[in-house]
């Protein structure tokens, strides 16, 4: 209980932090603008003028969503240790796996207003435009939630460790294989070298799978996203999150601060 | 003084490498540190900048670990974090996030260390005005003085009433008057049946408020004892400054008389002990040497610290010990 407490503060104090980063209200600005000019990019075709609305909307939403997470979330261990604000936070009894876990709740709780904001506009643009909108739009913006809740960890992991320029390229490089993930394990399966065909289904174990939480394309073509794919991706968040956070705690026990 | 009580921090043989940069040799910082503090004590942990006073605090808060040796505080190894709430801890120039208030700091401190709700806000009120800083509670950090932060500091130390309470350079940064606050402030603290353990390098307040100090020098500790170990002794010496006194004369005395001889610019201190003092007086004022001042010198810790300075300064000897 008491460490629950611990790690509410510190997720409090993280979120106060992080909504006063004009960062994250330049993407946020970005981000309604690219949602916005979707419609202007729909104008453009005579067919599928709503998919092209929300295709747009909806990339845009993961797109931005995770330039905030990494390049607000680089900077959240790093700049405690900087400025020395974690030297009176772990005299007292706070462990630094809680202070980890309270830096990441913190930016995950951040990111997923953002992401409701996001979502907001995106509903707004939708219904001034006349697109259809399903539960199913919602539920795929939900599972960009979830990616943004590993993406996060992984940004937390690095900045336990490096400086903020490192972990930037680390977690965007994560952000970006993970969504070729699926694809770099297919062709590898297809090499006739076993050693390449085994390293690849190694690799794609190993590193995160962002596809998992890509519904984007049911939801905009108005297909079911089922009840079992929503399981697997909430399983997969939740273990990967957690594995990641683990490692994190590893490292970052282990630190000195000088 | 006499021993107060149980051992409160027991260090032993703590040694500390640090590696300046990847692929560079480890530098040594603390070469087997060994002391203890004791229960209701100020404990003056004193040496020059780079002494490795700060290193061995973090050790002490488990914000780095020894390389060799070990470190306990209240009996728990400083590794654990489980009893920090019985410790409170100042960092050398303390920094707070800016966008807070001074009573939302000490508030988000108050919850990490596990102070009830009931009691939080009397408790907050209460340190703030301890530190003089009932005027400024809800202004943001962003625009206080380093004085006010570091009373903030010292207010968020003691906000979950520790047993013991680390000061890393409790006076930083305060005026005359502030200083003297916080020095009541500590001397309240001991009364309270508290521990405190201060890293300073400024010895009047370590002569002031200590019962038993360490010097470290170059990461050994090259003294420790109790406060009355280091204050005046039986021998009594003058100091003398002179004048425009000959070469010659200045040789002359040295050779006849048991002093201490130091050039300053175009005058010479000569400290001299009580049976030699009119002896010297009346061979300078026969040459016709001006006598600037005669200052009766009280053998301080000032000197002890001065000396193990100076010792570790000597080539090839950075060791010393205990």
């Amino acid at each position: 209980m008491g460490a629950l407490l611990r790690i509410q503060a510190l997720a409090t104090n993280t979120f106060r932090e992080a909504i006063r980063n004009k960062l994250l209200y330049t993407l946020l600005g970005f981000s309604f603008l690219m949602i916005a000019s979707g419609v202007l990019l729909a104008t453009l075709s005579y067919v599928e003028m709503d998919e092209i609305l929300q295709d747009m909307g909806m990339s845009a939403i993961r797109f931005f969503s995770a330039g905030i997470a990494t390049f607000v979330g680089i900077g959240l261990i790093y700049n405690e240790v900087d400025r020395r604000t974690i030297f009176t936070i772990l005299s007292k009894p706070v462990s630094r796996s809680e202070f980890l876990l309270g830096k990441w709740a913190g930016l995950t709780f951040t990111v997923w207003l953002q992401l409701a904001l996001m979502a907001l506009a995106f509903a707004v643009v939708s219904g001034l435009a006349g697109a259809p909108l399903s539960s199913d739009h919602f539920l795929a913006i939900a599972l960009i939630g979830l990616e943004l809740m590993v993406l996060v960890a992984i940004a937390t992991l690095f900045s336990a460790f490096t400086t903020p320029m490192l972990a930037a390229l680390f977690t965007l490089g994560f952000w970006m294989i993970g969504h070729l993930t699926r694809d770099l394990h297919a062709l590898s399966q297809q090499s006739d070298l076993e050693g390449v065909a085994a390293a690849g289904s190694w690799v794609f174990q190993l590193l995160p799978d962002f596809e998992v939480f890509n519904k984007t394309l049911e939801a905009v073509q108005g297909l079911p996203i089922g009840a079992g794919e929503v399981s697997l991706a909430i399983v997969y968040a939740v273990g990967y999150t957690g594995c990641t956070l683990l490692l994190g705690s590893m490292i970052f026990s282990r630190r000195d601060f000088k | 003084m006499t021993d107060r009580g149980s051992k409160i921090v027991r260090v032993r043989g703590i040694v500390k490498d640090f590696r300046p940069g990847f692929g560079l040799r480890r530098k040594r910082v603390l070469h087997g540190v060994t002391f203890d503090v004791q229960d209701n004590e100020i404990f003056g942990f004193v040496g020059p900048n780079g002494a490795g006073k700060t290193t061995t605090l973090k050790v002490l808060m488990g914000l780095i670990r020894p390389t060799e040796g070990r470190a306990r505080v209240l009996g728990h190894d400083v590794g654990e974090s489980e009893f920090r709430h019985r410790i409170g801890f100042l960092p050398e120039n303390p920094y707070f996030y800016p966008f807070l208030t001074a009573r939302e700091i000490l508030d988000f401190y108050a919850r990490l260390s596990g102070v009830p709700a009931s009691d939080r806000a009397q408790r907050v009120d209460r340190l703030l005005g301890l530190v003089n800083l009932g005027h400024a509670m809800d202004t943001r950090l962003r625009t206080f003085s380093k004085g006010m932060l570091q009373r903030v500091g010292i207010a968020q130390a003691l906000i979950h009433d520790p047993k013991v309470v680390f000061l890393d350079e409790p006076m930083s940064g305060l005026d005359p008057l502030g200083r003297v606050e916080i020095r009541d402030l500590i001397l309240s603290l001991r009364s309270e049946g508290k521990t405190v353990f201060m890293n300073t390098y400024i010895l009047p307040d370590v002569e002031s408020i200590c019962d038993r100090v360490a010097i470290i020098v170059k990461g050994r500790i090259r003294h420790q004892g109790q406060i009355e170990d280091f204050l005046p002794t039986d021998r009594r010496e003058t100091d003398v400054l002179i004048s425009s006194l000959p070469p010659e004369t200045a040789e002359e005395l040295g050779e006849r008389f048991d002093l201490e001889m130091r050039g300053l610019g175009e005058r010479l201190e000569l400290r001299v002990g009580e049976k030699d003092v009119s002896g010297v007086l009346d061979a300078v004022i026969r040459v016709g040497a001006e006598v600037v001042s005669v200052t009766p010198h009280r053998n301080s810790l000032e000197d002890v610290f001065l000396d193990a300075v100076r010792a570790g300064d000597e080539p090839g000897n950075d060791g010393g010990t205990n």
